[in-house]
C-alpha cells in the first residue's frame, strides 16, 4: 500500500466507530468498539480495529491469489481472523483476570470464588472462539459485553444471600473492567498476526510448505502497513479529541456527506444514535442545509433498545427480527427509557408476550424520530437512514409504513454501513485536508499506536 | 370473638428493584412487633419467583408456618404477590410504616428505584396529600444506580463518597440516561468521584425538595424506601432543606426505612382482618365457625 489511506473517527456516546478509506474514497476497513471515559483510547481502538480489518481483508484477497495457499483460503482465512479475535479477546480477558485477584487480594473467601469462576470463564473462552460458528454464538462483538455475561452468569451460580452475595461478586468485574478498558493493551494486527496465524496453522495441521508460504506471505503484509494520510474525528466527544481543530467536524456534517458518499442522491437523512436522534437535510453537494435533533431527553434513540435488551436478556440486534414476529402492538405508556424497561418487565411477568411489546416500542421509537423529521423539514426524495438503528428489522419496517402514510412514495436507502456513516464522512474531510495540504501528518494517524 | 387475640401477618412490597417483606405480630390494641424482615433484590428474575423466595425466607426467621400467617398483604406491585389476601396503595403503606418507624412523623419521602412521593399525613397515619414524580426516571434510585456501576462504586459506597466531595458538579441535563453520558465526560475531564456522586445527589436532592413543597410537607418527615440508606443523599437533603425558606420540616430515618410499605401493608392487614373478622366475612371466621 504505497498510496496513501486517511481515517474517520466518530467517537458516539455508546460506540466509538472508524472508517479507513483509499484516495477514491473506497472503504478498506470499518472498526467499531464501546465508547468509555478514556476517549482517546476509544478512539485509538476503534482506528486499530479499522485498519485490523483493512489488513484482515488485504491478507484474505492475497491468500486467494497465492500460487500455494489458494487451496487452502476457505479454511485458512476464517480460521486466521478467529485465532486473532482469540488473541485480542485472551490478552484482554489476561488483564481482567489480574485486576479482579488484586481486587480480592486479603479477602480469602472472594479469592477462592472468583479464582474458581475466572478458570471456569477461561475454558469458556477457549470453546468460544473455535468452531466454525463461533463468531455468531457471541451476542457482542465487545469484550466488556462478552466478559460480562460470563461473568454475571457465572456468578449467579456461586452467589449465596448469607455468604456471598452476587452484588459482592459483580462488584469485582465492575471495578475490573474499568481499569482494563481504560489502560488498554497491544491489540494491533502487527502486535499479533503472527501468533494468530500459528495457532491456526497448528489447529489446521499445516504441512511445511503451506507454513512457510504463510509465513512469508504475512511477512510481505507486515513490512507494507497502511499510510495514512490524516485523520478527522467526529461524534459526540469530539471536543475531547487530542486532534488540532481542522481535523475535527460536527457529526451532523459528516452524517450529511457520509450518506451522500453512499447515496448521491440522498436529501434527508435520519440518524439514530445511542443518545440522539437527527433530522438533517442535505443538498445534492452532501451540504447540510438544515437540521433538528432531540435534547433534554434519550426516550426514542438506540439506548432505548439498548435498556430494553438488557431487561429481555438478549443481543441488541437480537430484538428486531423478534418484533417483526409481533401479531399485534402492545402500546407502552412510559415515554422515558428508563421506565419503559420497568414497564417492559411488568408486562412480560404479566404474561404478554415478548414479540408483541417489542413491536409497540419500536413504533414509538420511530414515531419519535418522525416528528424530528416533520421538524427538520420533512421526507425528501431520496431518504437515508443511518446509525445503529438502520440495522434493526423492525424499526426499518415501522420507519416505511410511516413515511409512506405520511409523505407517501419515497426511495428508503439504508446500507450495511449505516453505523459507519458519520465515520465515512469524517474519512472524506480526513482526504479533503490532505489535499489542501493542511493535515498535521502523524496527528493520531501511527498504525503502530498501543490500542 | 376472635378479635382478642394476638394476630400475624405479613407485608410484602414489590418494588421495581427489590422484595422487601415483614412478618409481624399485632396485639389487640393494634400495636405491632417485627418478627422478621427480609429484602432482595430482582435482577432480572422473575418478581414472582423472587417474592416467594423472601416469603420463605421471611417466615422461616420467624419460626412460622404460611398457616400460622392470618393475612399477607401486598403493596407496591400487587400482582406479583399471587398468594395475597389483598393489598394496599404505597401511599396508605408508606405512611403507615413511617409512622410505626419515627411516632409522630408527619410526612414520609419515600425514594424509589423509579418513583419519589412525598407523602403528608396526621397523627395516626392518615394520609392527607401527596404528590408523585411521573413520566421521568430523573432523580430516582435507578439513575443513581446506573453511574454507580459505571464508576465501579457499590451502593453501599455511593454516600460516603459523596460527602467526600470538595467541588460537586451536577450533571446538565435531567435525562438519566443522558446524565449517563455526562458522567463519562466527567469522568474524561478527571471529576473526582466524590463530586460526580455529590453532584449527582444534589440535583436529585432538588427535584425532591420540590416535591416536598409541592406536597406541602411539614414538620417530622421520614425518609423512607432504598435510597433512605444513602448518606451522601440524605446530607444534599437536609442542606437542601434548610437553604429553603419555603419547606419547614425535619428529615429523619431510620435503619429499617427500606421495609417502610411493608411494615405499613403488615399492619394495615391487621387492621382489615379485624374488620374482617367483626363481619365474620373472613375464611378464618368462617372456618372457627363450622367446626364450633
Amino acid at each position: 500500500m504505497s498510496k496513501l489511506s486517511y481515517v474517520g473517527i466518530d467517537l458516539g456516546s455508546t460506540t466509538t466507530k472508524s472508517v479507513v478509506i483509499d484516495d477514491d474514497l473506497n472503504i478498506l476497513g470499518r472498526g467499531i468498539t464501546n465508547s468509555r471515559s478514556n476517549y482517546d483510547l476509544a478512539c485509538q481502538i476503534a482506528r486499530t480495529e479499522a485498519l485490523v480489518d483493512a489488513q484482515m481483508s488485504r491478507l484474505r484477497s492475497t491468500l486467494a491469489d497465492h500460487r500455494v495457499l489458494a487451496d487452502h483460503v476457505k479454511i485458512l482465512a476464517p480460521s486466521v481472523e478467529r485465532s486473532f479475535r482469540y488473541r485480542q479477546h485472551i490478552r484482554l480477558f489476561d488483564a481482567l483476570d489480574r485486576e479482579c485477584m488484586a481486587i480480592a487480594e486479603g479477602k480469602p473467601d472472594l479469592t477462592a470464588v472468583l479464582a474458581d469462576l475466572l478458570a471456569e470463564m477461561r475454558e469458556e473462552t477457549e470453546k468460544l472462539f473455535s468452531g466454525l460458528s463461533a463468531m455468531e454464538k457471541r451476542k457482542s462483538e465487545f469484550f466488556r459485553d462478552i466478559a460480562g455475561a460470563q461473568f454475571q452468569r457465572l456468578a449467579e451460580h456461586r452467589a449465596n444471600p448469607k455468604t456471598m452475595p452476587y452484588e459482592t461478586i459483580v462488584g469485582v468485574f465492575d471495578r475490573a473492567i474499568i481499569k482494563v478498558e481504560n489502560e488498554g493493551d497491544d491489540l494491533t494486527f502487527e502486535g499479533n498476526a503472527l501468533e494468530a496465524l500459528d495457532r491456526s496453522l497448528s489447529q489446521y495441521k499445516a504441512n511445511d510448505a503451506v507454513r512457510a508460504a504463510a509465513a512469508e506471505m504475512l511477512e510481505g503484509l507486515l513490512a507494507d502497513p497502511p499510510h495514512i494520510g490524516c485523520s478527522v474525528g467526529t461524534g459526540y466527544g469530539r471536543a475531547r479529541l487530542p486532534f488540532p481543530k481542522n481535523q475535527i467536524r460536527s457529526e451532523i456534517l459528516c452524517h450529511g456527506l457520509g450518506a451522500h458518499q453512499m447515496f448521491p442522491g440522498t436529501r434527508t437523512v435520519l440518524d439514530i444514535g445511542g443518545q440522539d436522534t437527527k433530522g438533517i437535510q442535505v443538498d445534492d453537494q452532501g451540504i447540510v442545509t438544515s437540521f433538528q435533533m432531540n435534547d433534554r431527553c434519550a426516550a426514542g434513540c438506540g439506548r432505548y433498545l439498548g435498556y430494553i435488551a438488557d431487561e429481555m436478556n438478549l443481543g441488541v440486534h437480537e430484538l428486531g427480527p423478534l418484533a417483526l414476529k409481533a401479531t399485534r402492538h402492545v402500546r407502552i405508556s412510559s415515554t422515558c427509557t428508563v421506565f419503559a424497561g420497568a414497564e417492559l418487565r411488568e408486562r412480560l411477568s404479566l404474561g404478554e408476550k415478548r414479540e408483541d411489546i417489542l413491536g409497540g416500542l419500536h413504533r414509538a421509537i420511530i414515531l419519535r424520530a418522525m416528528s424530528i423529521l416533520a421538524r427538520s423539514g420533512g421526507v425528501d426524495e431520496e431518504f437515508t437512514f443511518t446509525g445503529g438503528v438502520a440495522h434493526n428489522p423492525a424499526a426499518v419496517r415501522a420507519l416505511r409504513d410511516l413515511i409512506g402514510e405520511n409523505y407517501g412514495k419515497r426511495t428508503i436507502n439504508i446500507s450495511p454501513d449505516s453505523i459507519y456513516m458519520g465515520a465515512l464522512g469524517a474519512a472524506i474531510f480526513a482526504k479533503r485536508e490532505t489535499d489542501a495540504g493542511r493535515a498535521e501528518r502523524g496527528v493520531g494517524s501511527q498504525s503502530e499506536a498501543r490500542a | 370473638m376472635t378479635t382478642g387475640k394476638d394476630l400475624i401477618t405479613a407485608g410484602i412490597d414489590v418494588g421495581t428493584s427489590g422484595v422487601k417483606v415483614t412478618v409481624f405480630r399485632v396485639s389487640p390494641d393494634d400495636h405491632g412487633t417485627m418478627l422478621a424482615k427480609v429484602a432482595e433484590r430482582i435482577r432480572r428474575r422473575d418478581p414472582k419467583l423472587v417474592v416467594e423466595h423472601c416469603y420463605e425466607l421471611a417466615l422461616e426467621a420467624a419460626e412460622l408456618t404460611p398457616e400460622q400467617v392470618d393475612y399477607v398483604a401486598s403493596t407496591g406491585e400487587g400482582a406479583m404477590v399471587g398468594f395475597r389476601r389483598g393489598h394496599f396503595y404505597g401511599m396508605t403503606t408508606h405512611a403507615r410504616g413511617a409512622a410505626w418507624l419515627v411516632p409522630g412523623a408527619e410526612g414520609a419521602l419515600d425514594i424509589g428505584a423509579l418513583h419519589a412521593r412525598a407523602v403528608r399525613m396526621d397523627g395516626r397515619a392518615k394520609v392527607l396529600g401527596y404528590r408523585m414524580t411521573s413520566q421521568c426516571a430523573s432523580g430516582s434510585g435507578q439513575f443513581i444506580e446506573n453511574i454507580a456501576r459505571y464508576l465501579g462504586v457499590t451502593i453501599e459506597e455511593v454516600g460516603a463518597l459523596s460527602l467526600e466531595a470538595d467541588e460537586p458538579e451536577k450533571p446538565s441535563g435531567i435525562c438519566a440516561v443522558l446524565a449517563e453520558t455526562d458522567v463519562i465526560n466527567m469522568v474524561s475531564r478527571g471529576v473526582s468521584r466524590p463530586n460526580i456522586l455529590k453532584g449527582i445527589h444534589l440535583s436529585m436532592a432538588d427535584r425532591l425538595v420540590r416535591l416536598l413543597r409541592s406536597a406541602n410537607v411539614m414538620g417530622t418527615v421520614v425518609l423512607t424506601g432504598g435510597l433512605a440508606a444513602d448518606a451522601g443523599l440524605r446530607a444534599a437533603l437536609v442542606d437542601m432543606v434548610a437553604a429553603d425558606k419555603r419547606v419547614a420540616c425535619e428529615l429523619v430515618t431510620h435503619a429499617d426505612a427500606i421495609y417502610a410499605g411493608a411494615i405499613g401493608a403488615a399492619l394495615w392487614a391487621a387492621v382489615r382482618h379485624r374488620r374482617l373478622l367483626a363481619r365474620g366475612t373472613s375464611p378464618a371466621a368462617t372456618a372457627a365457625a363450622a367446626s364450633a
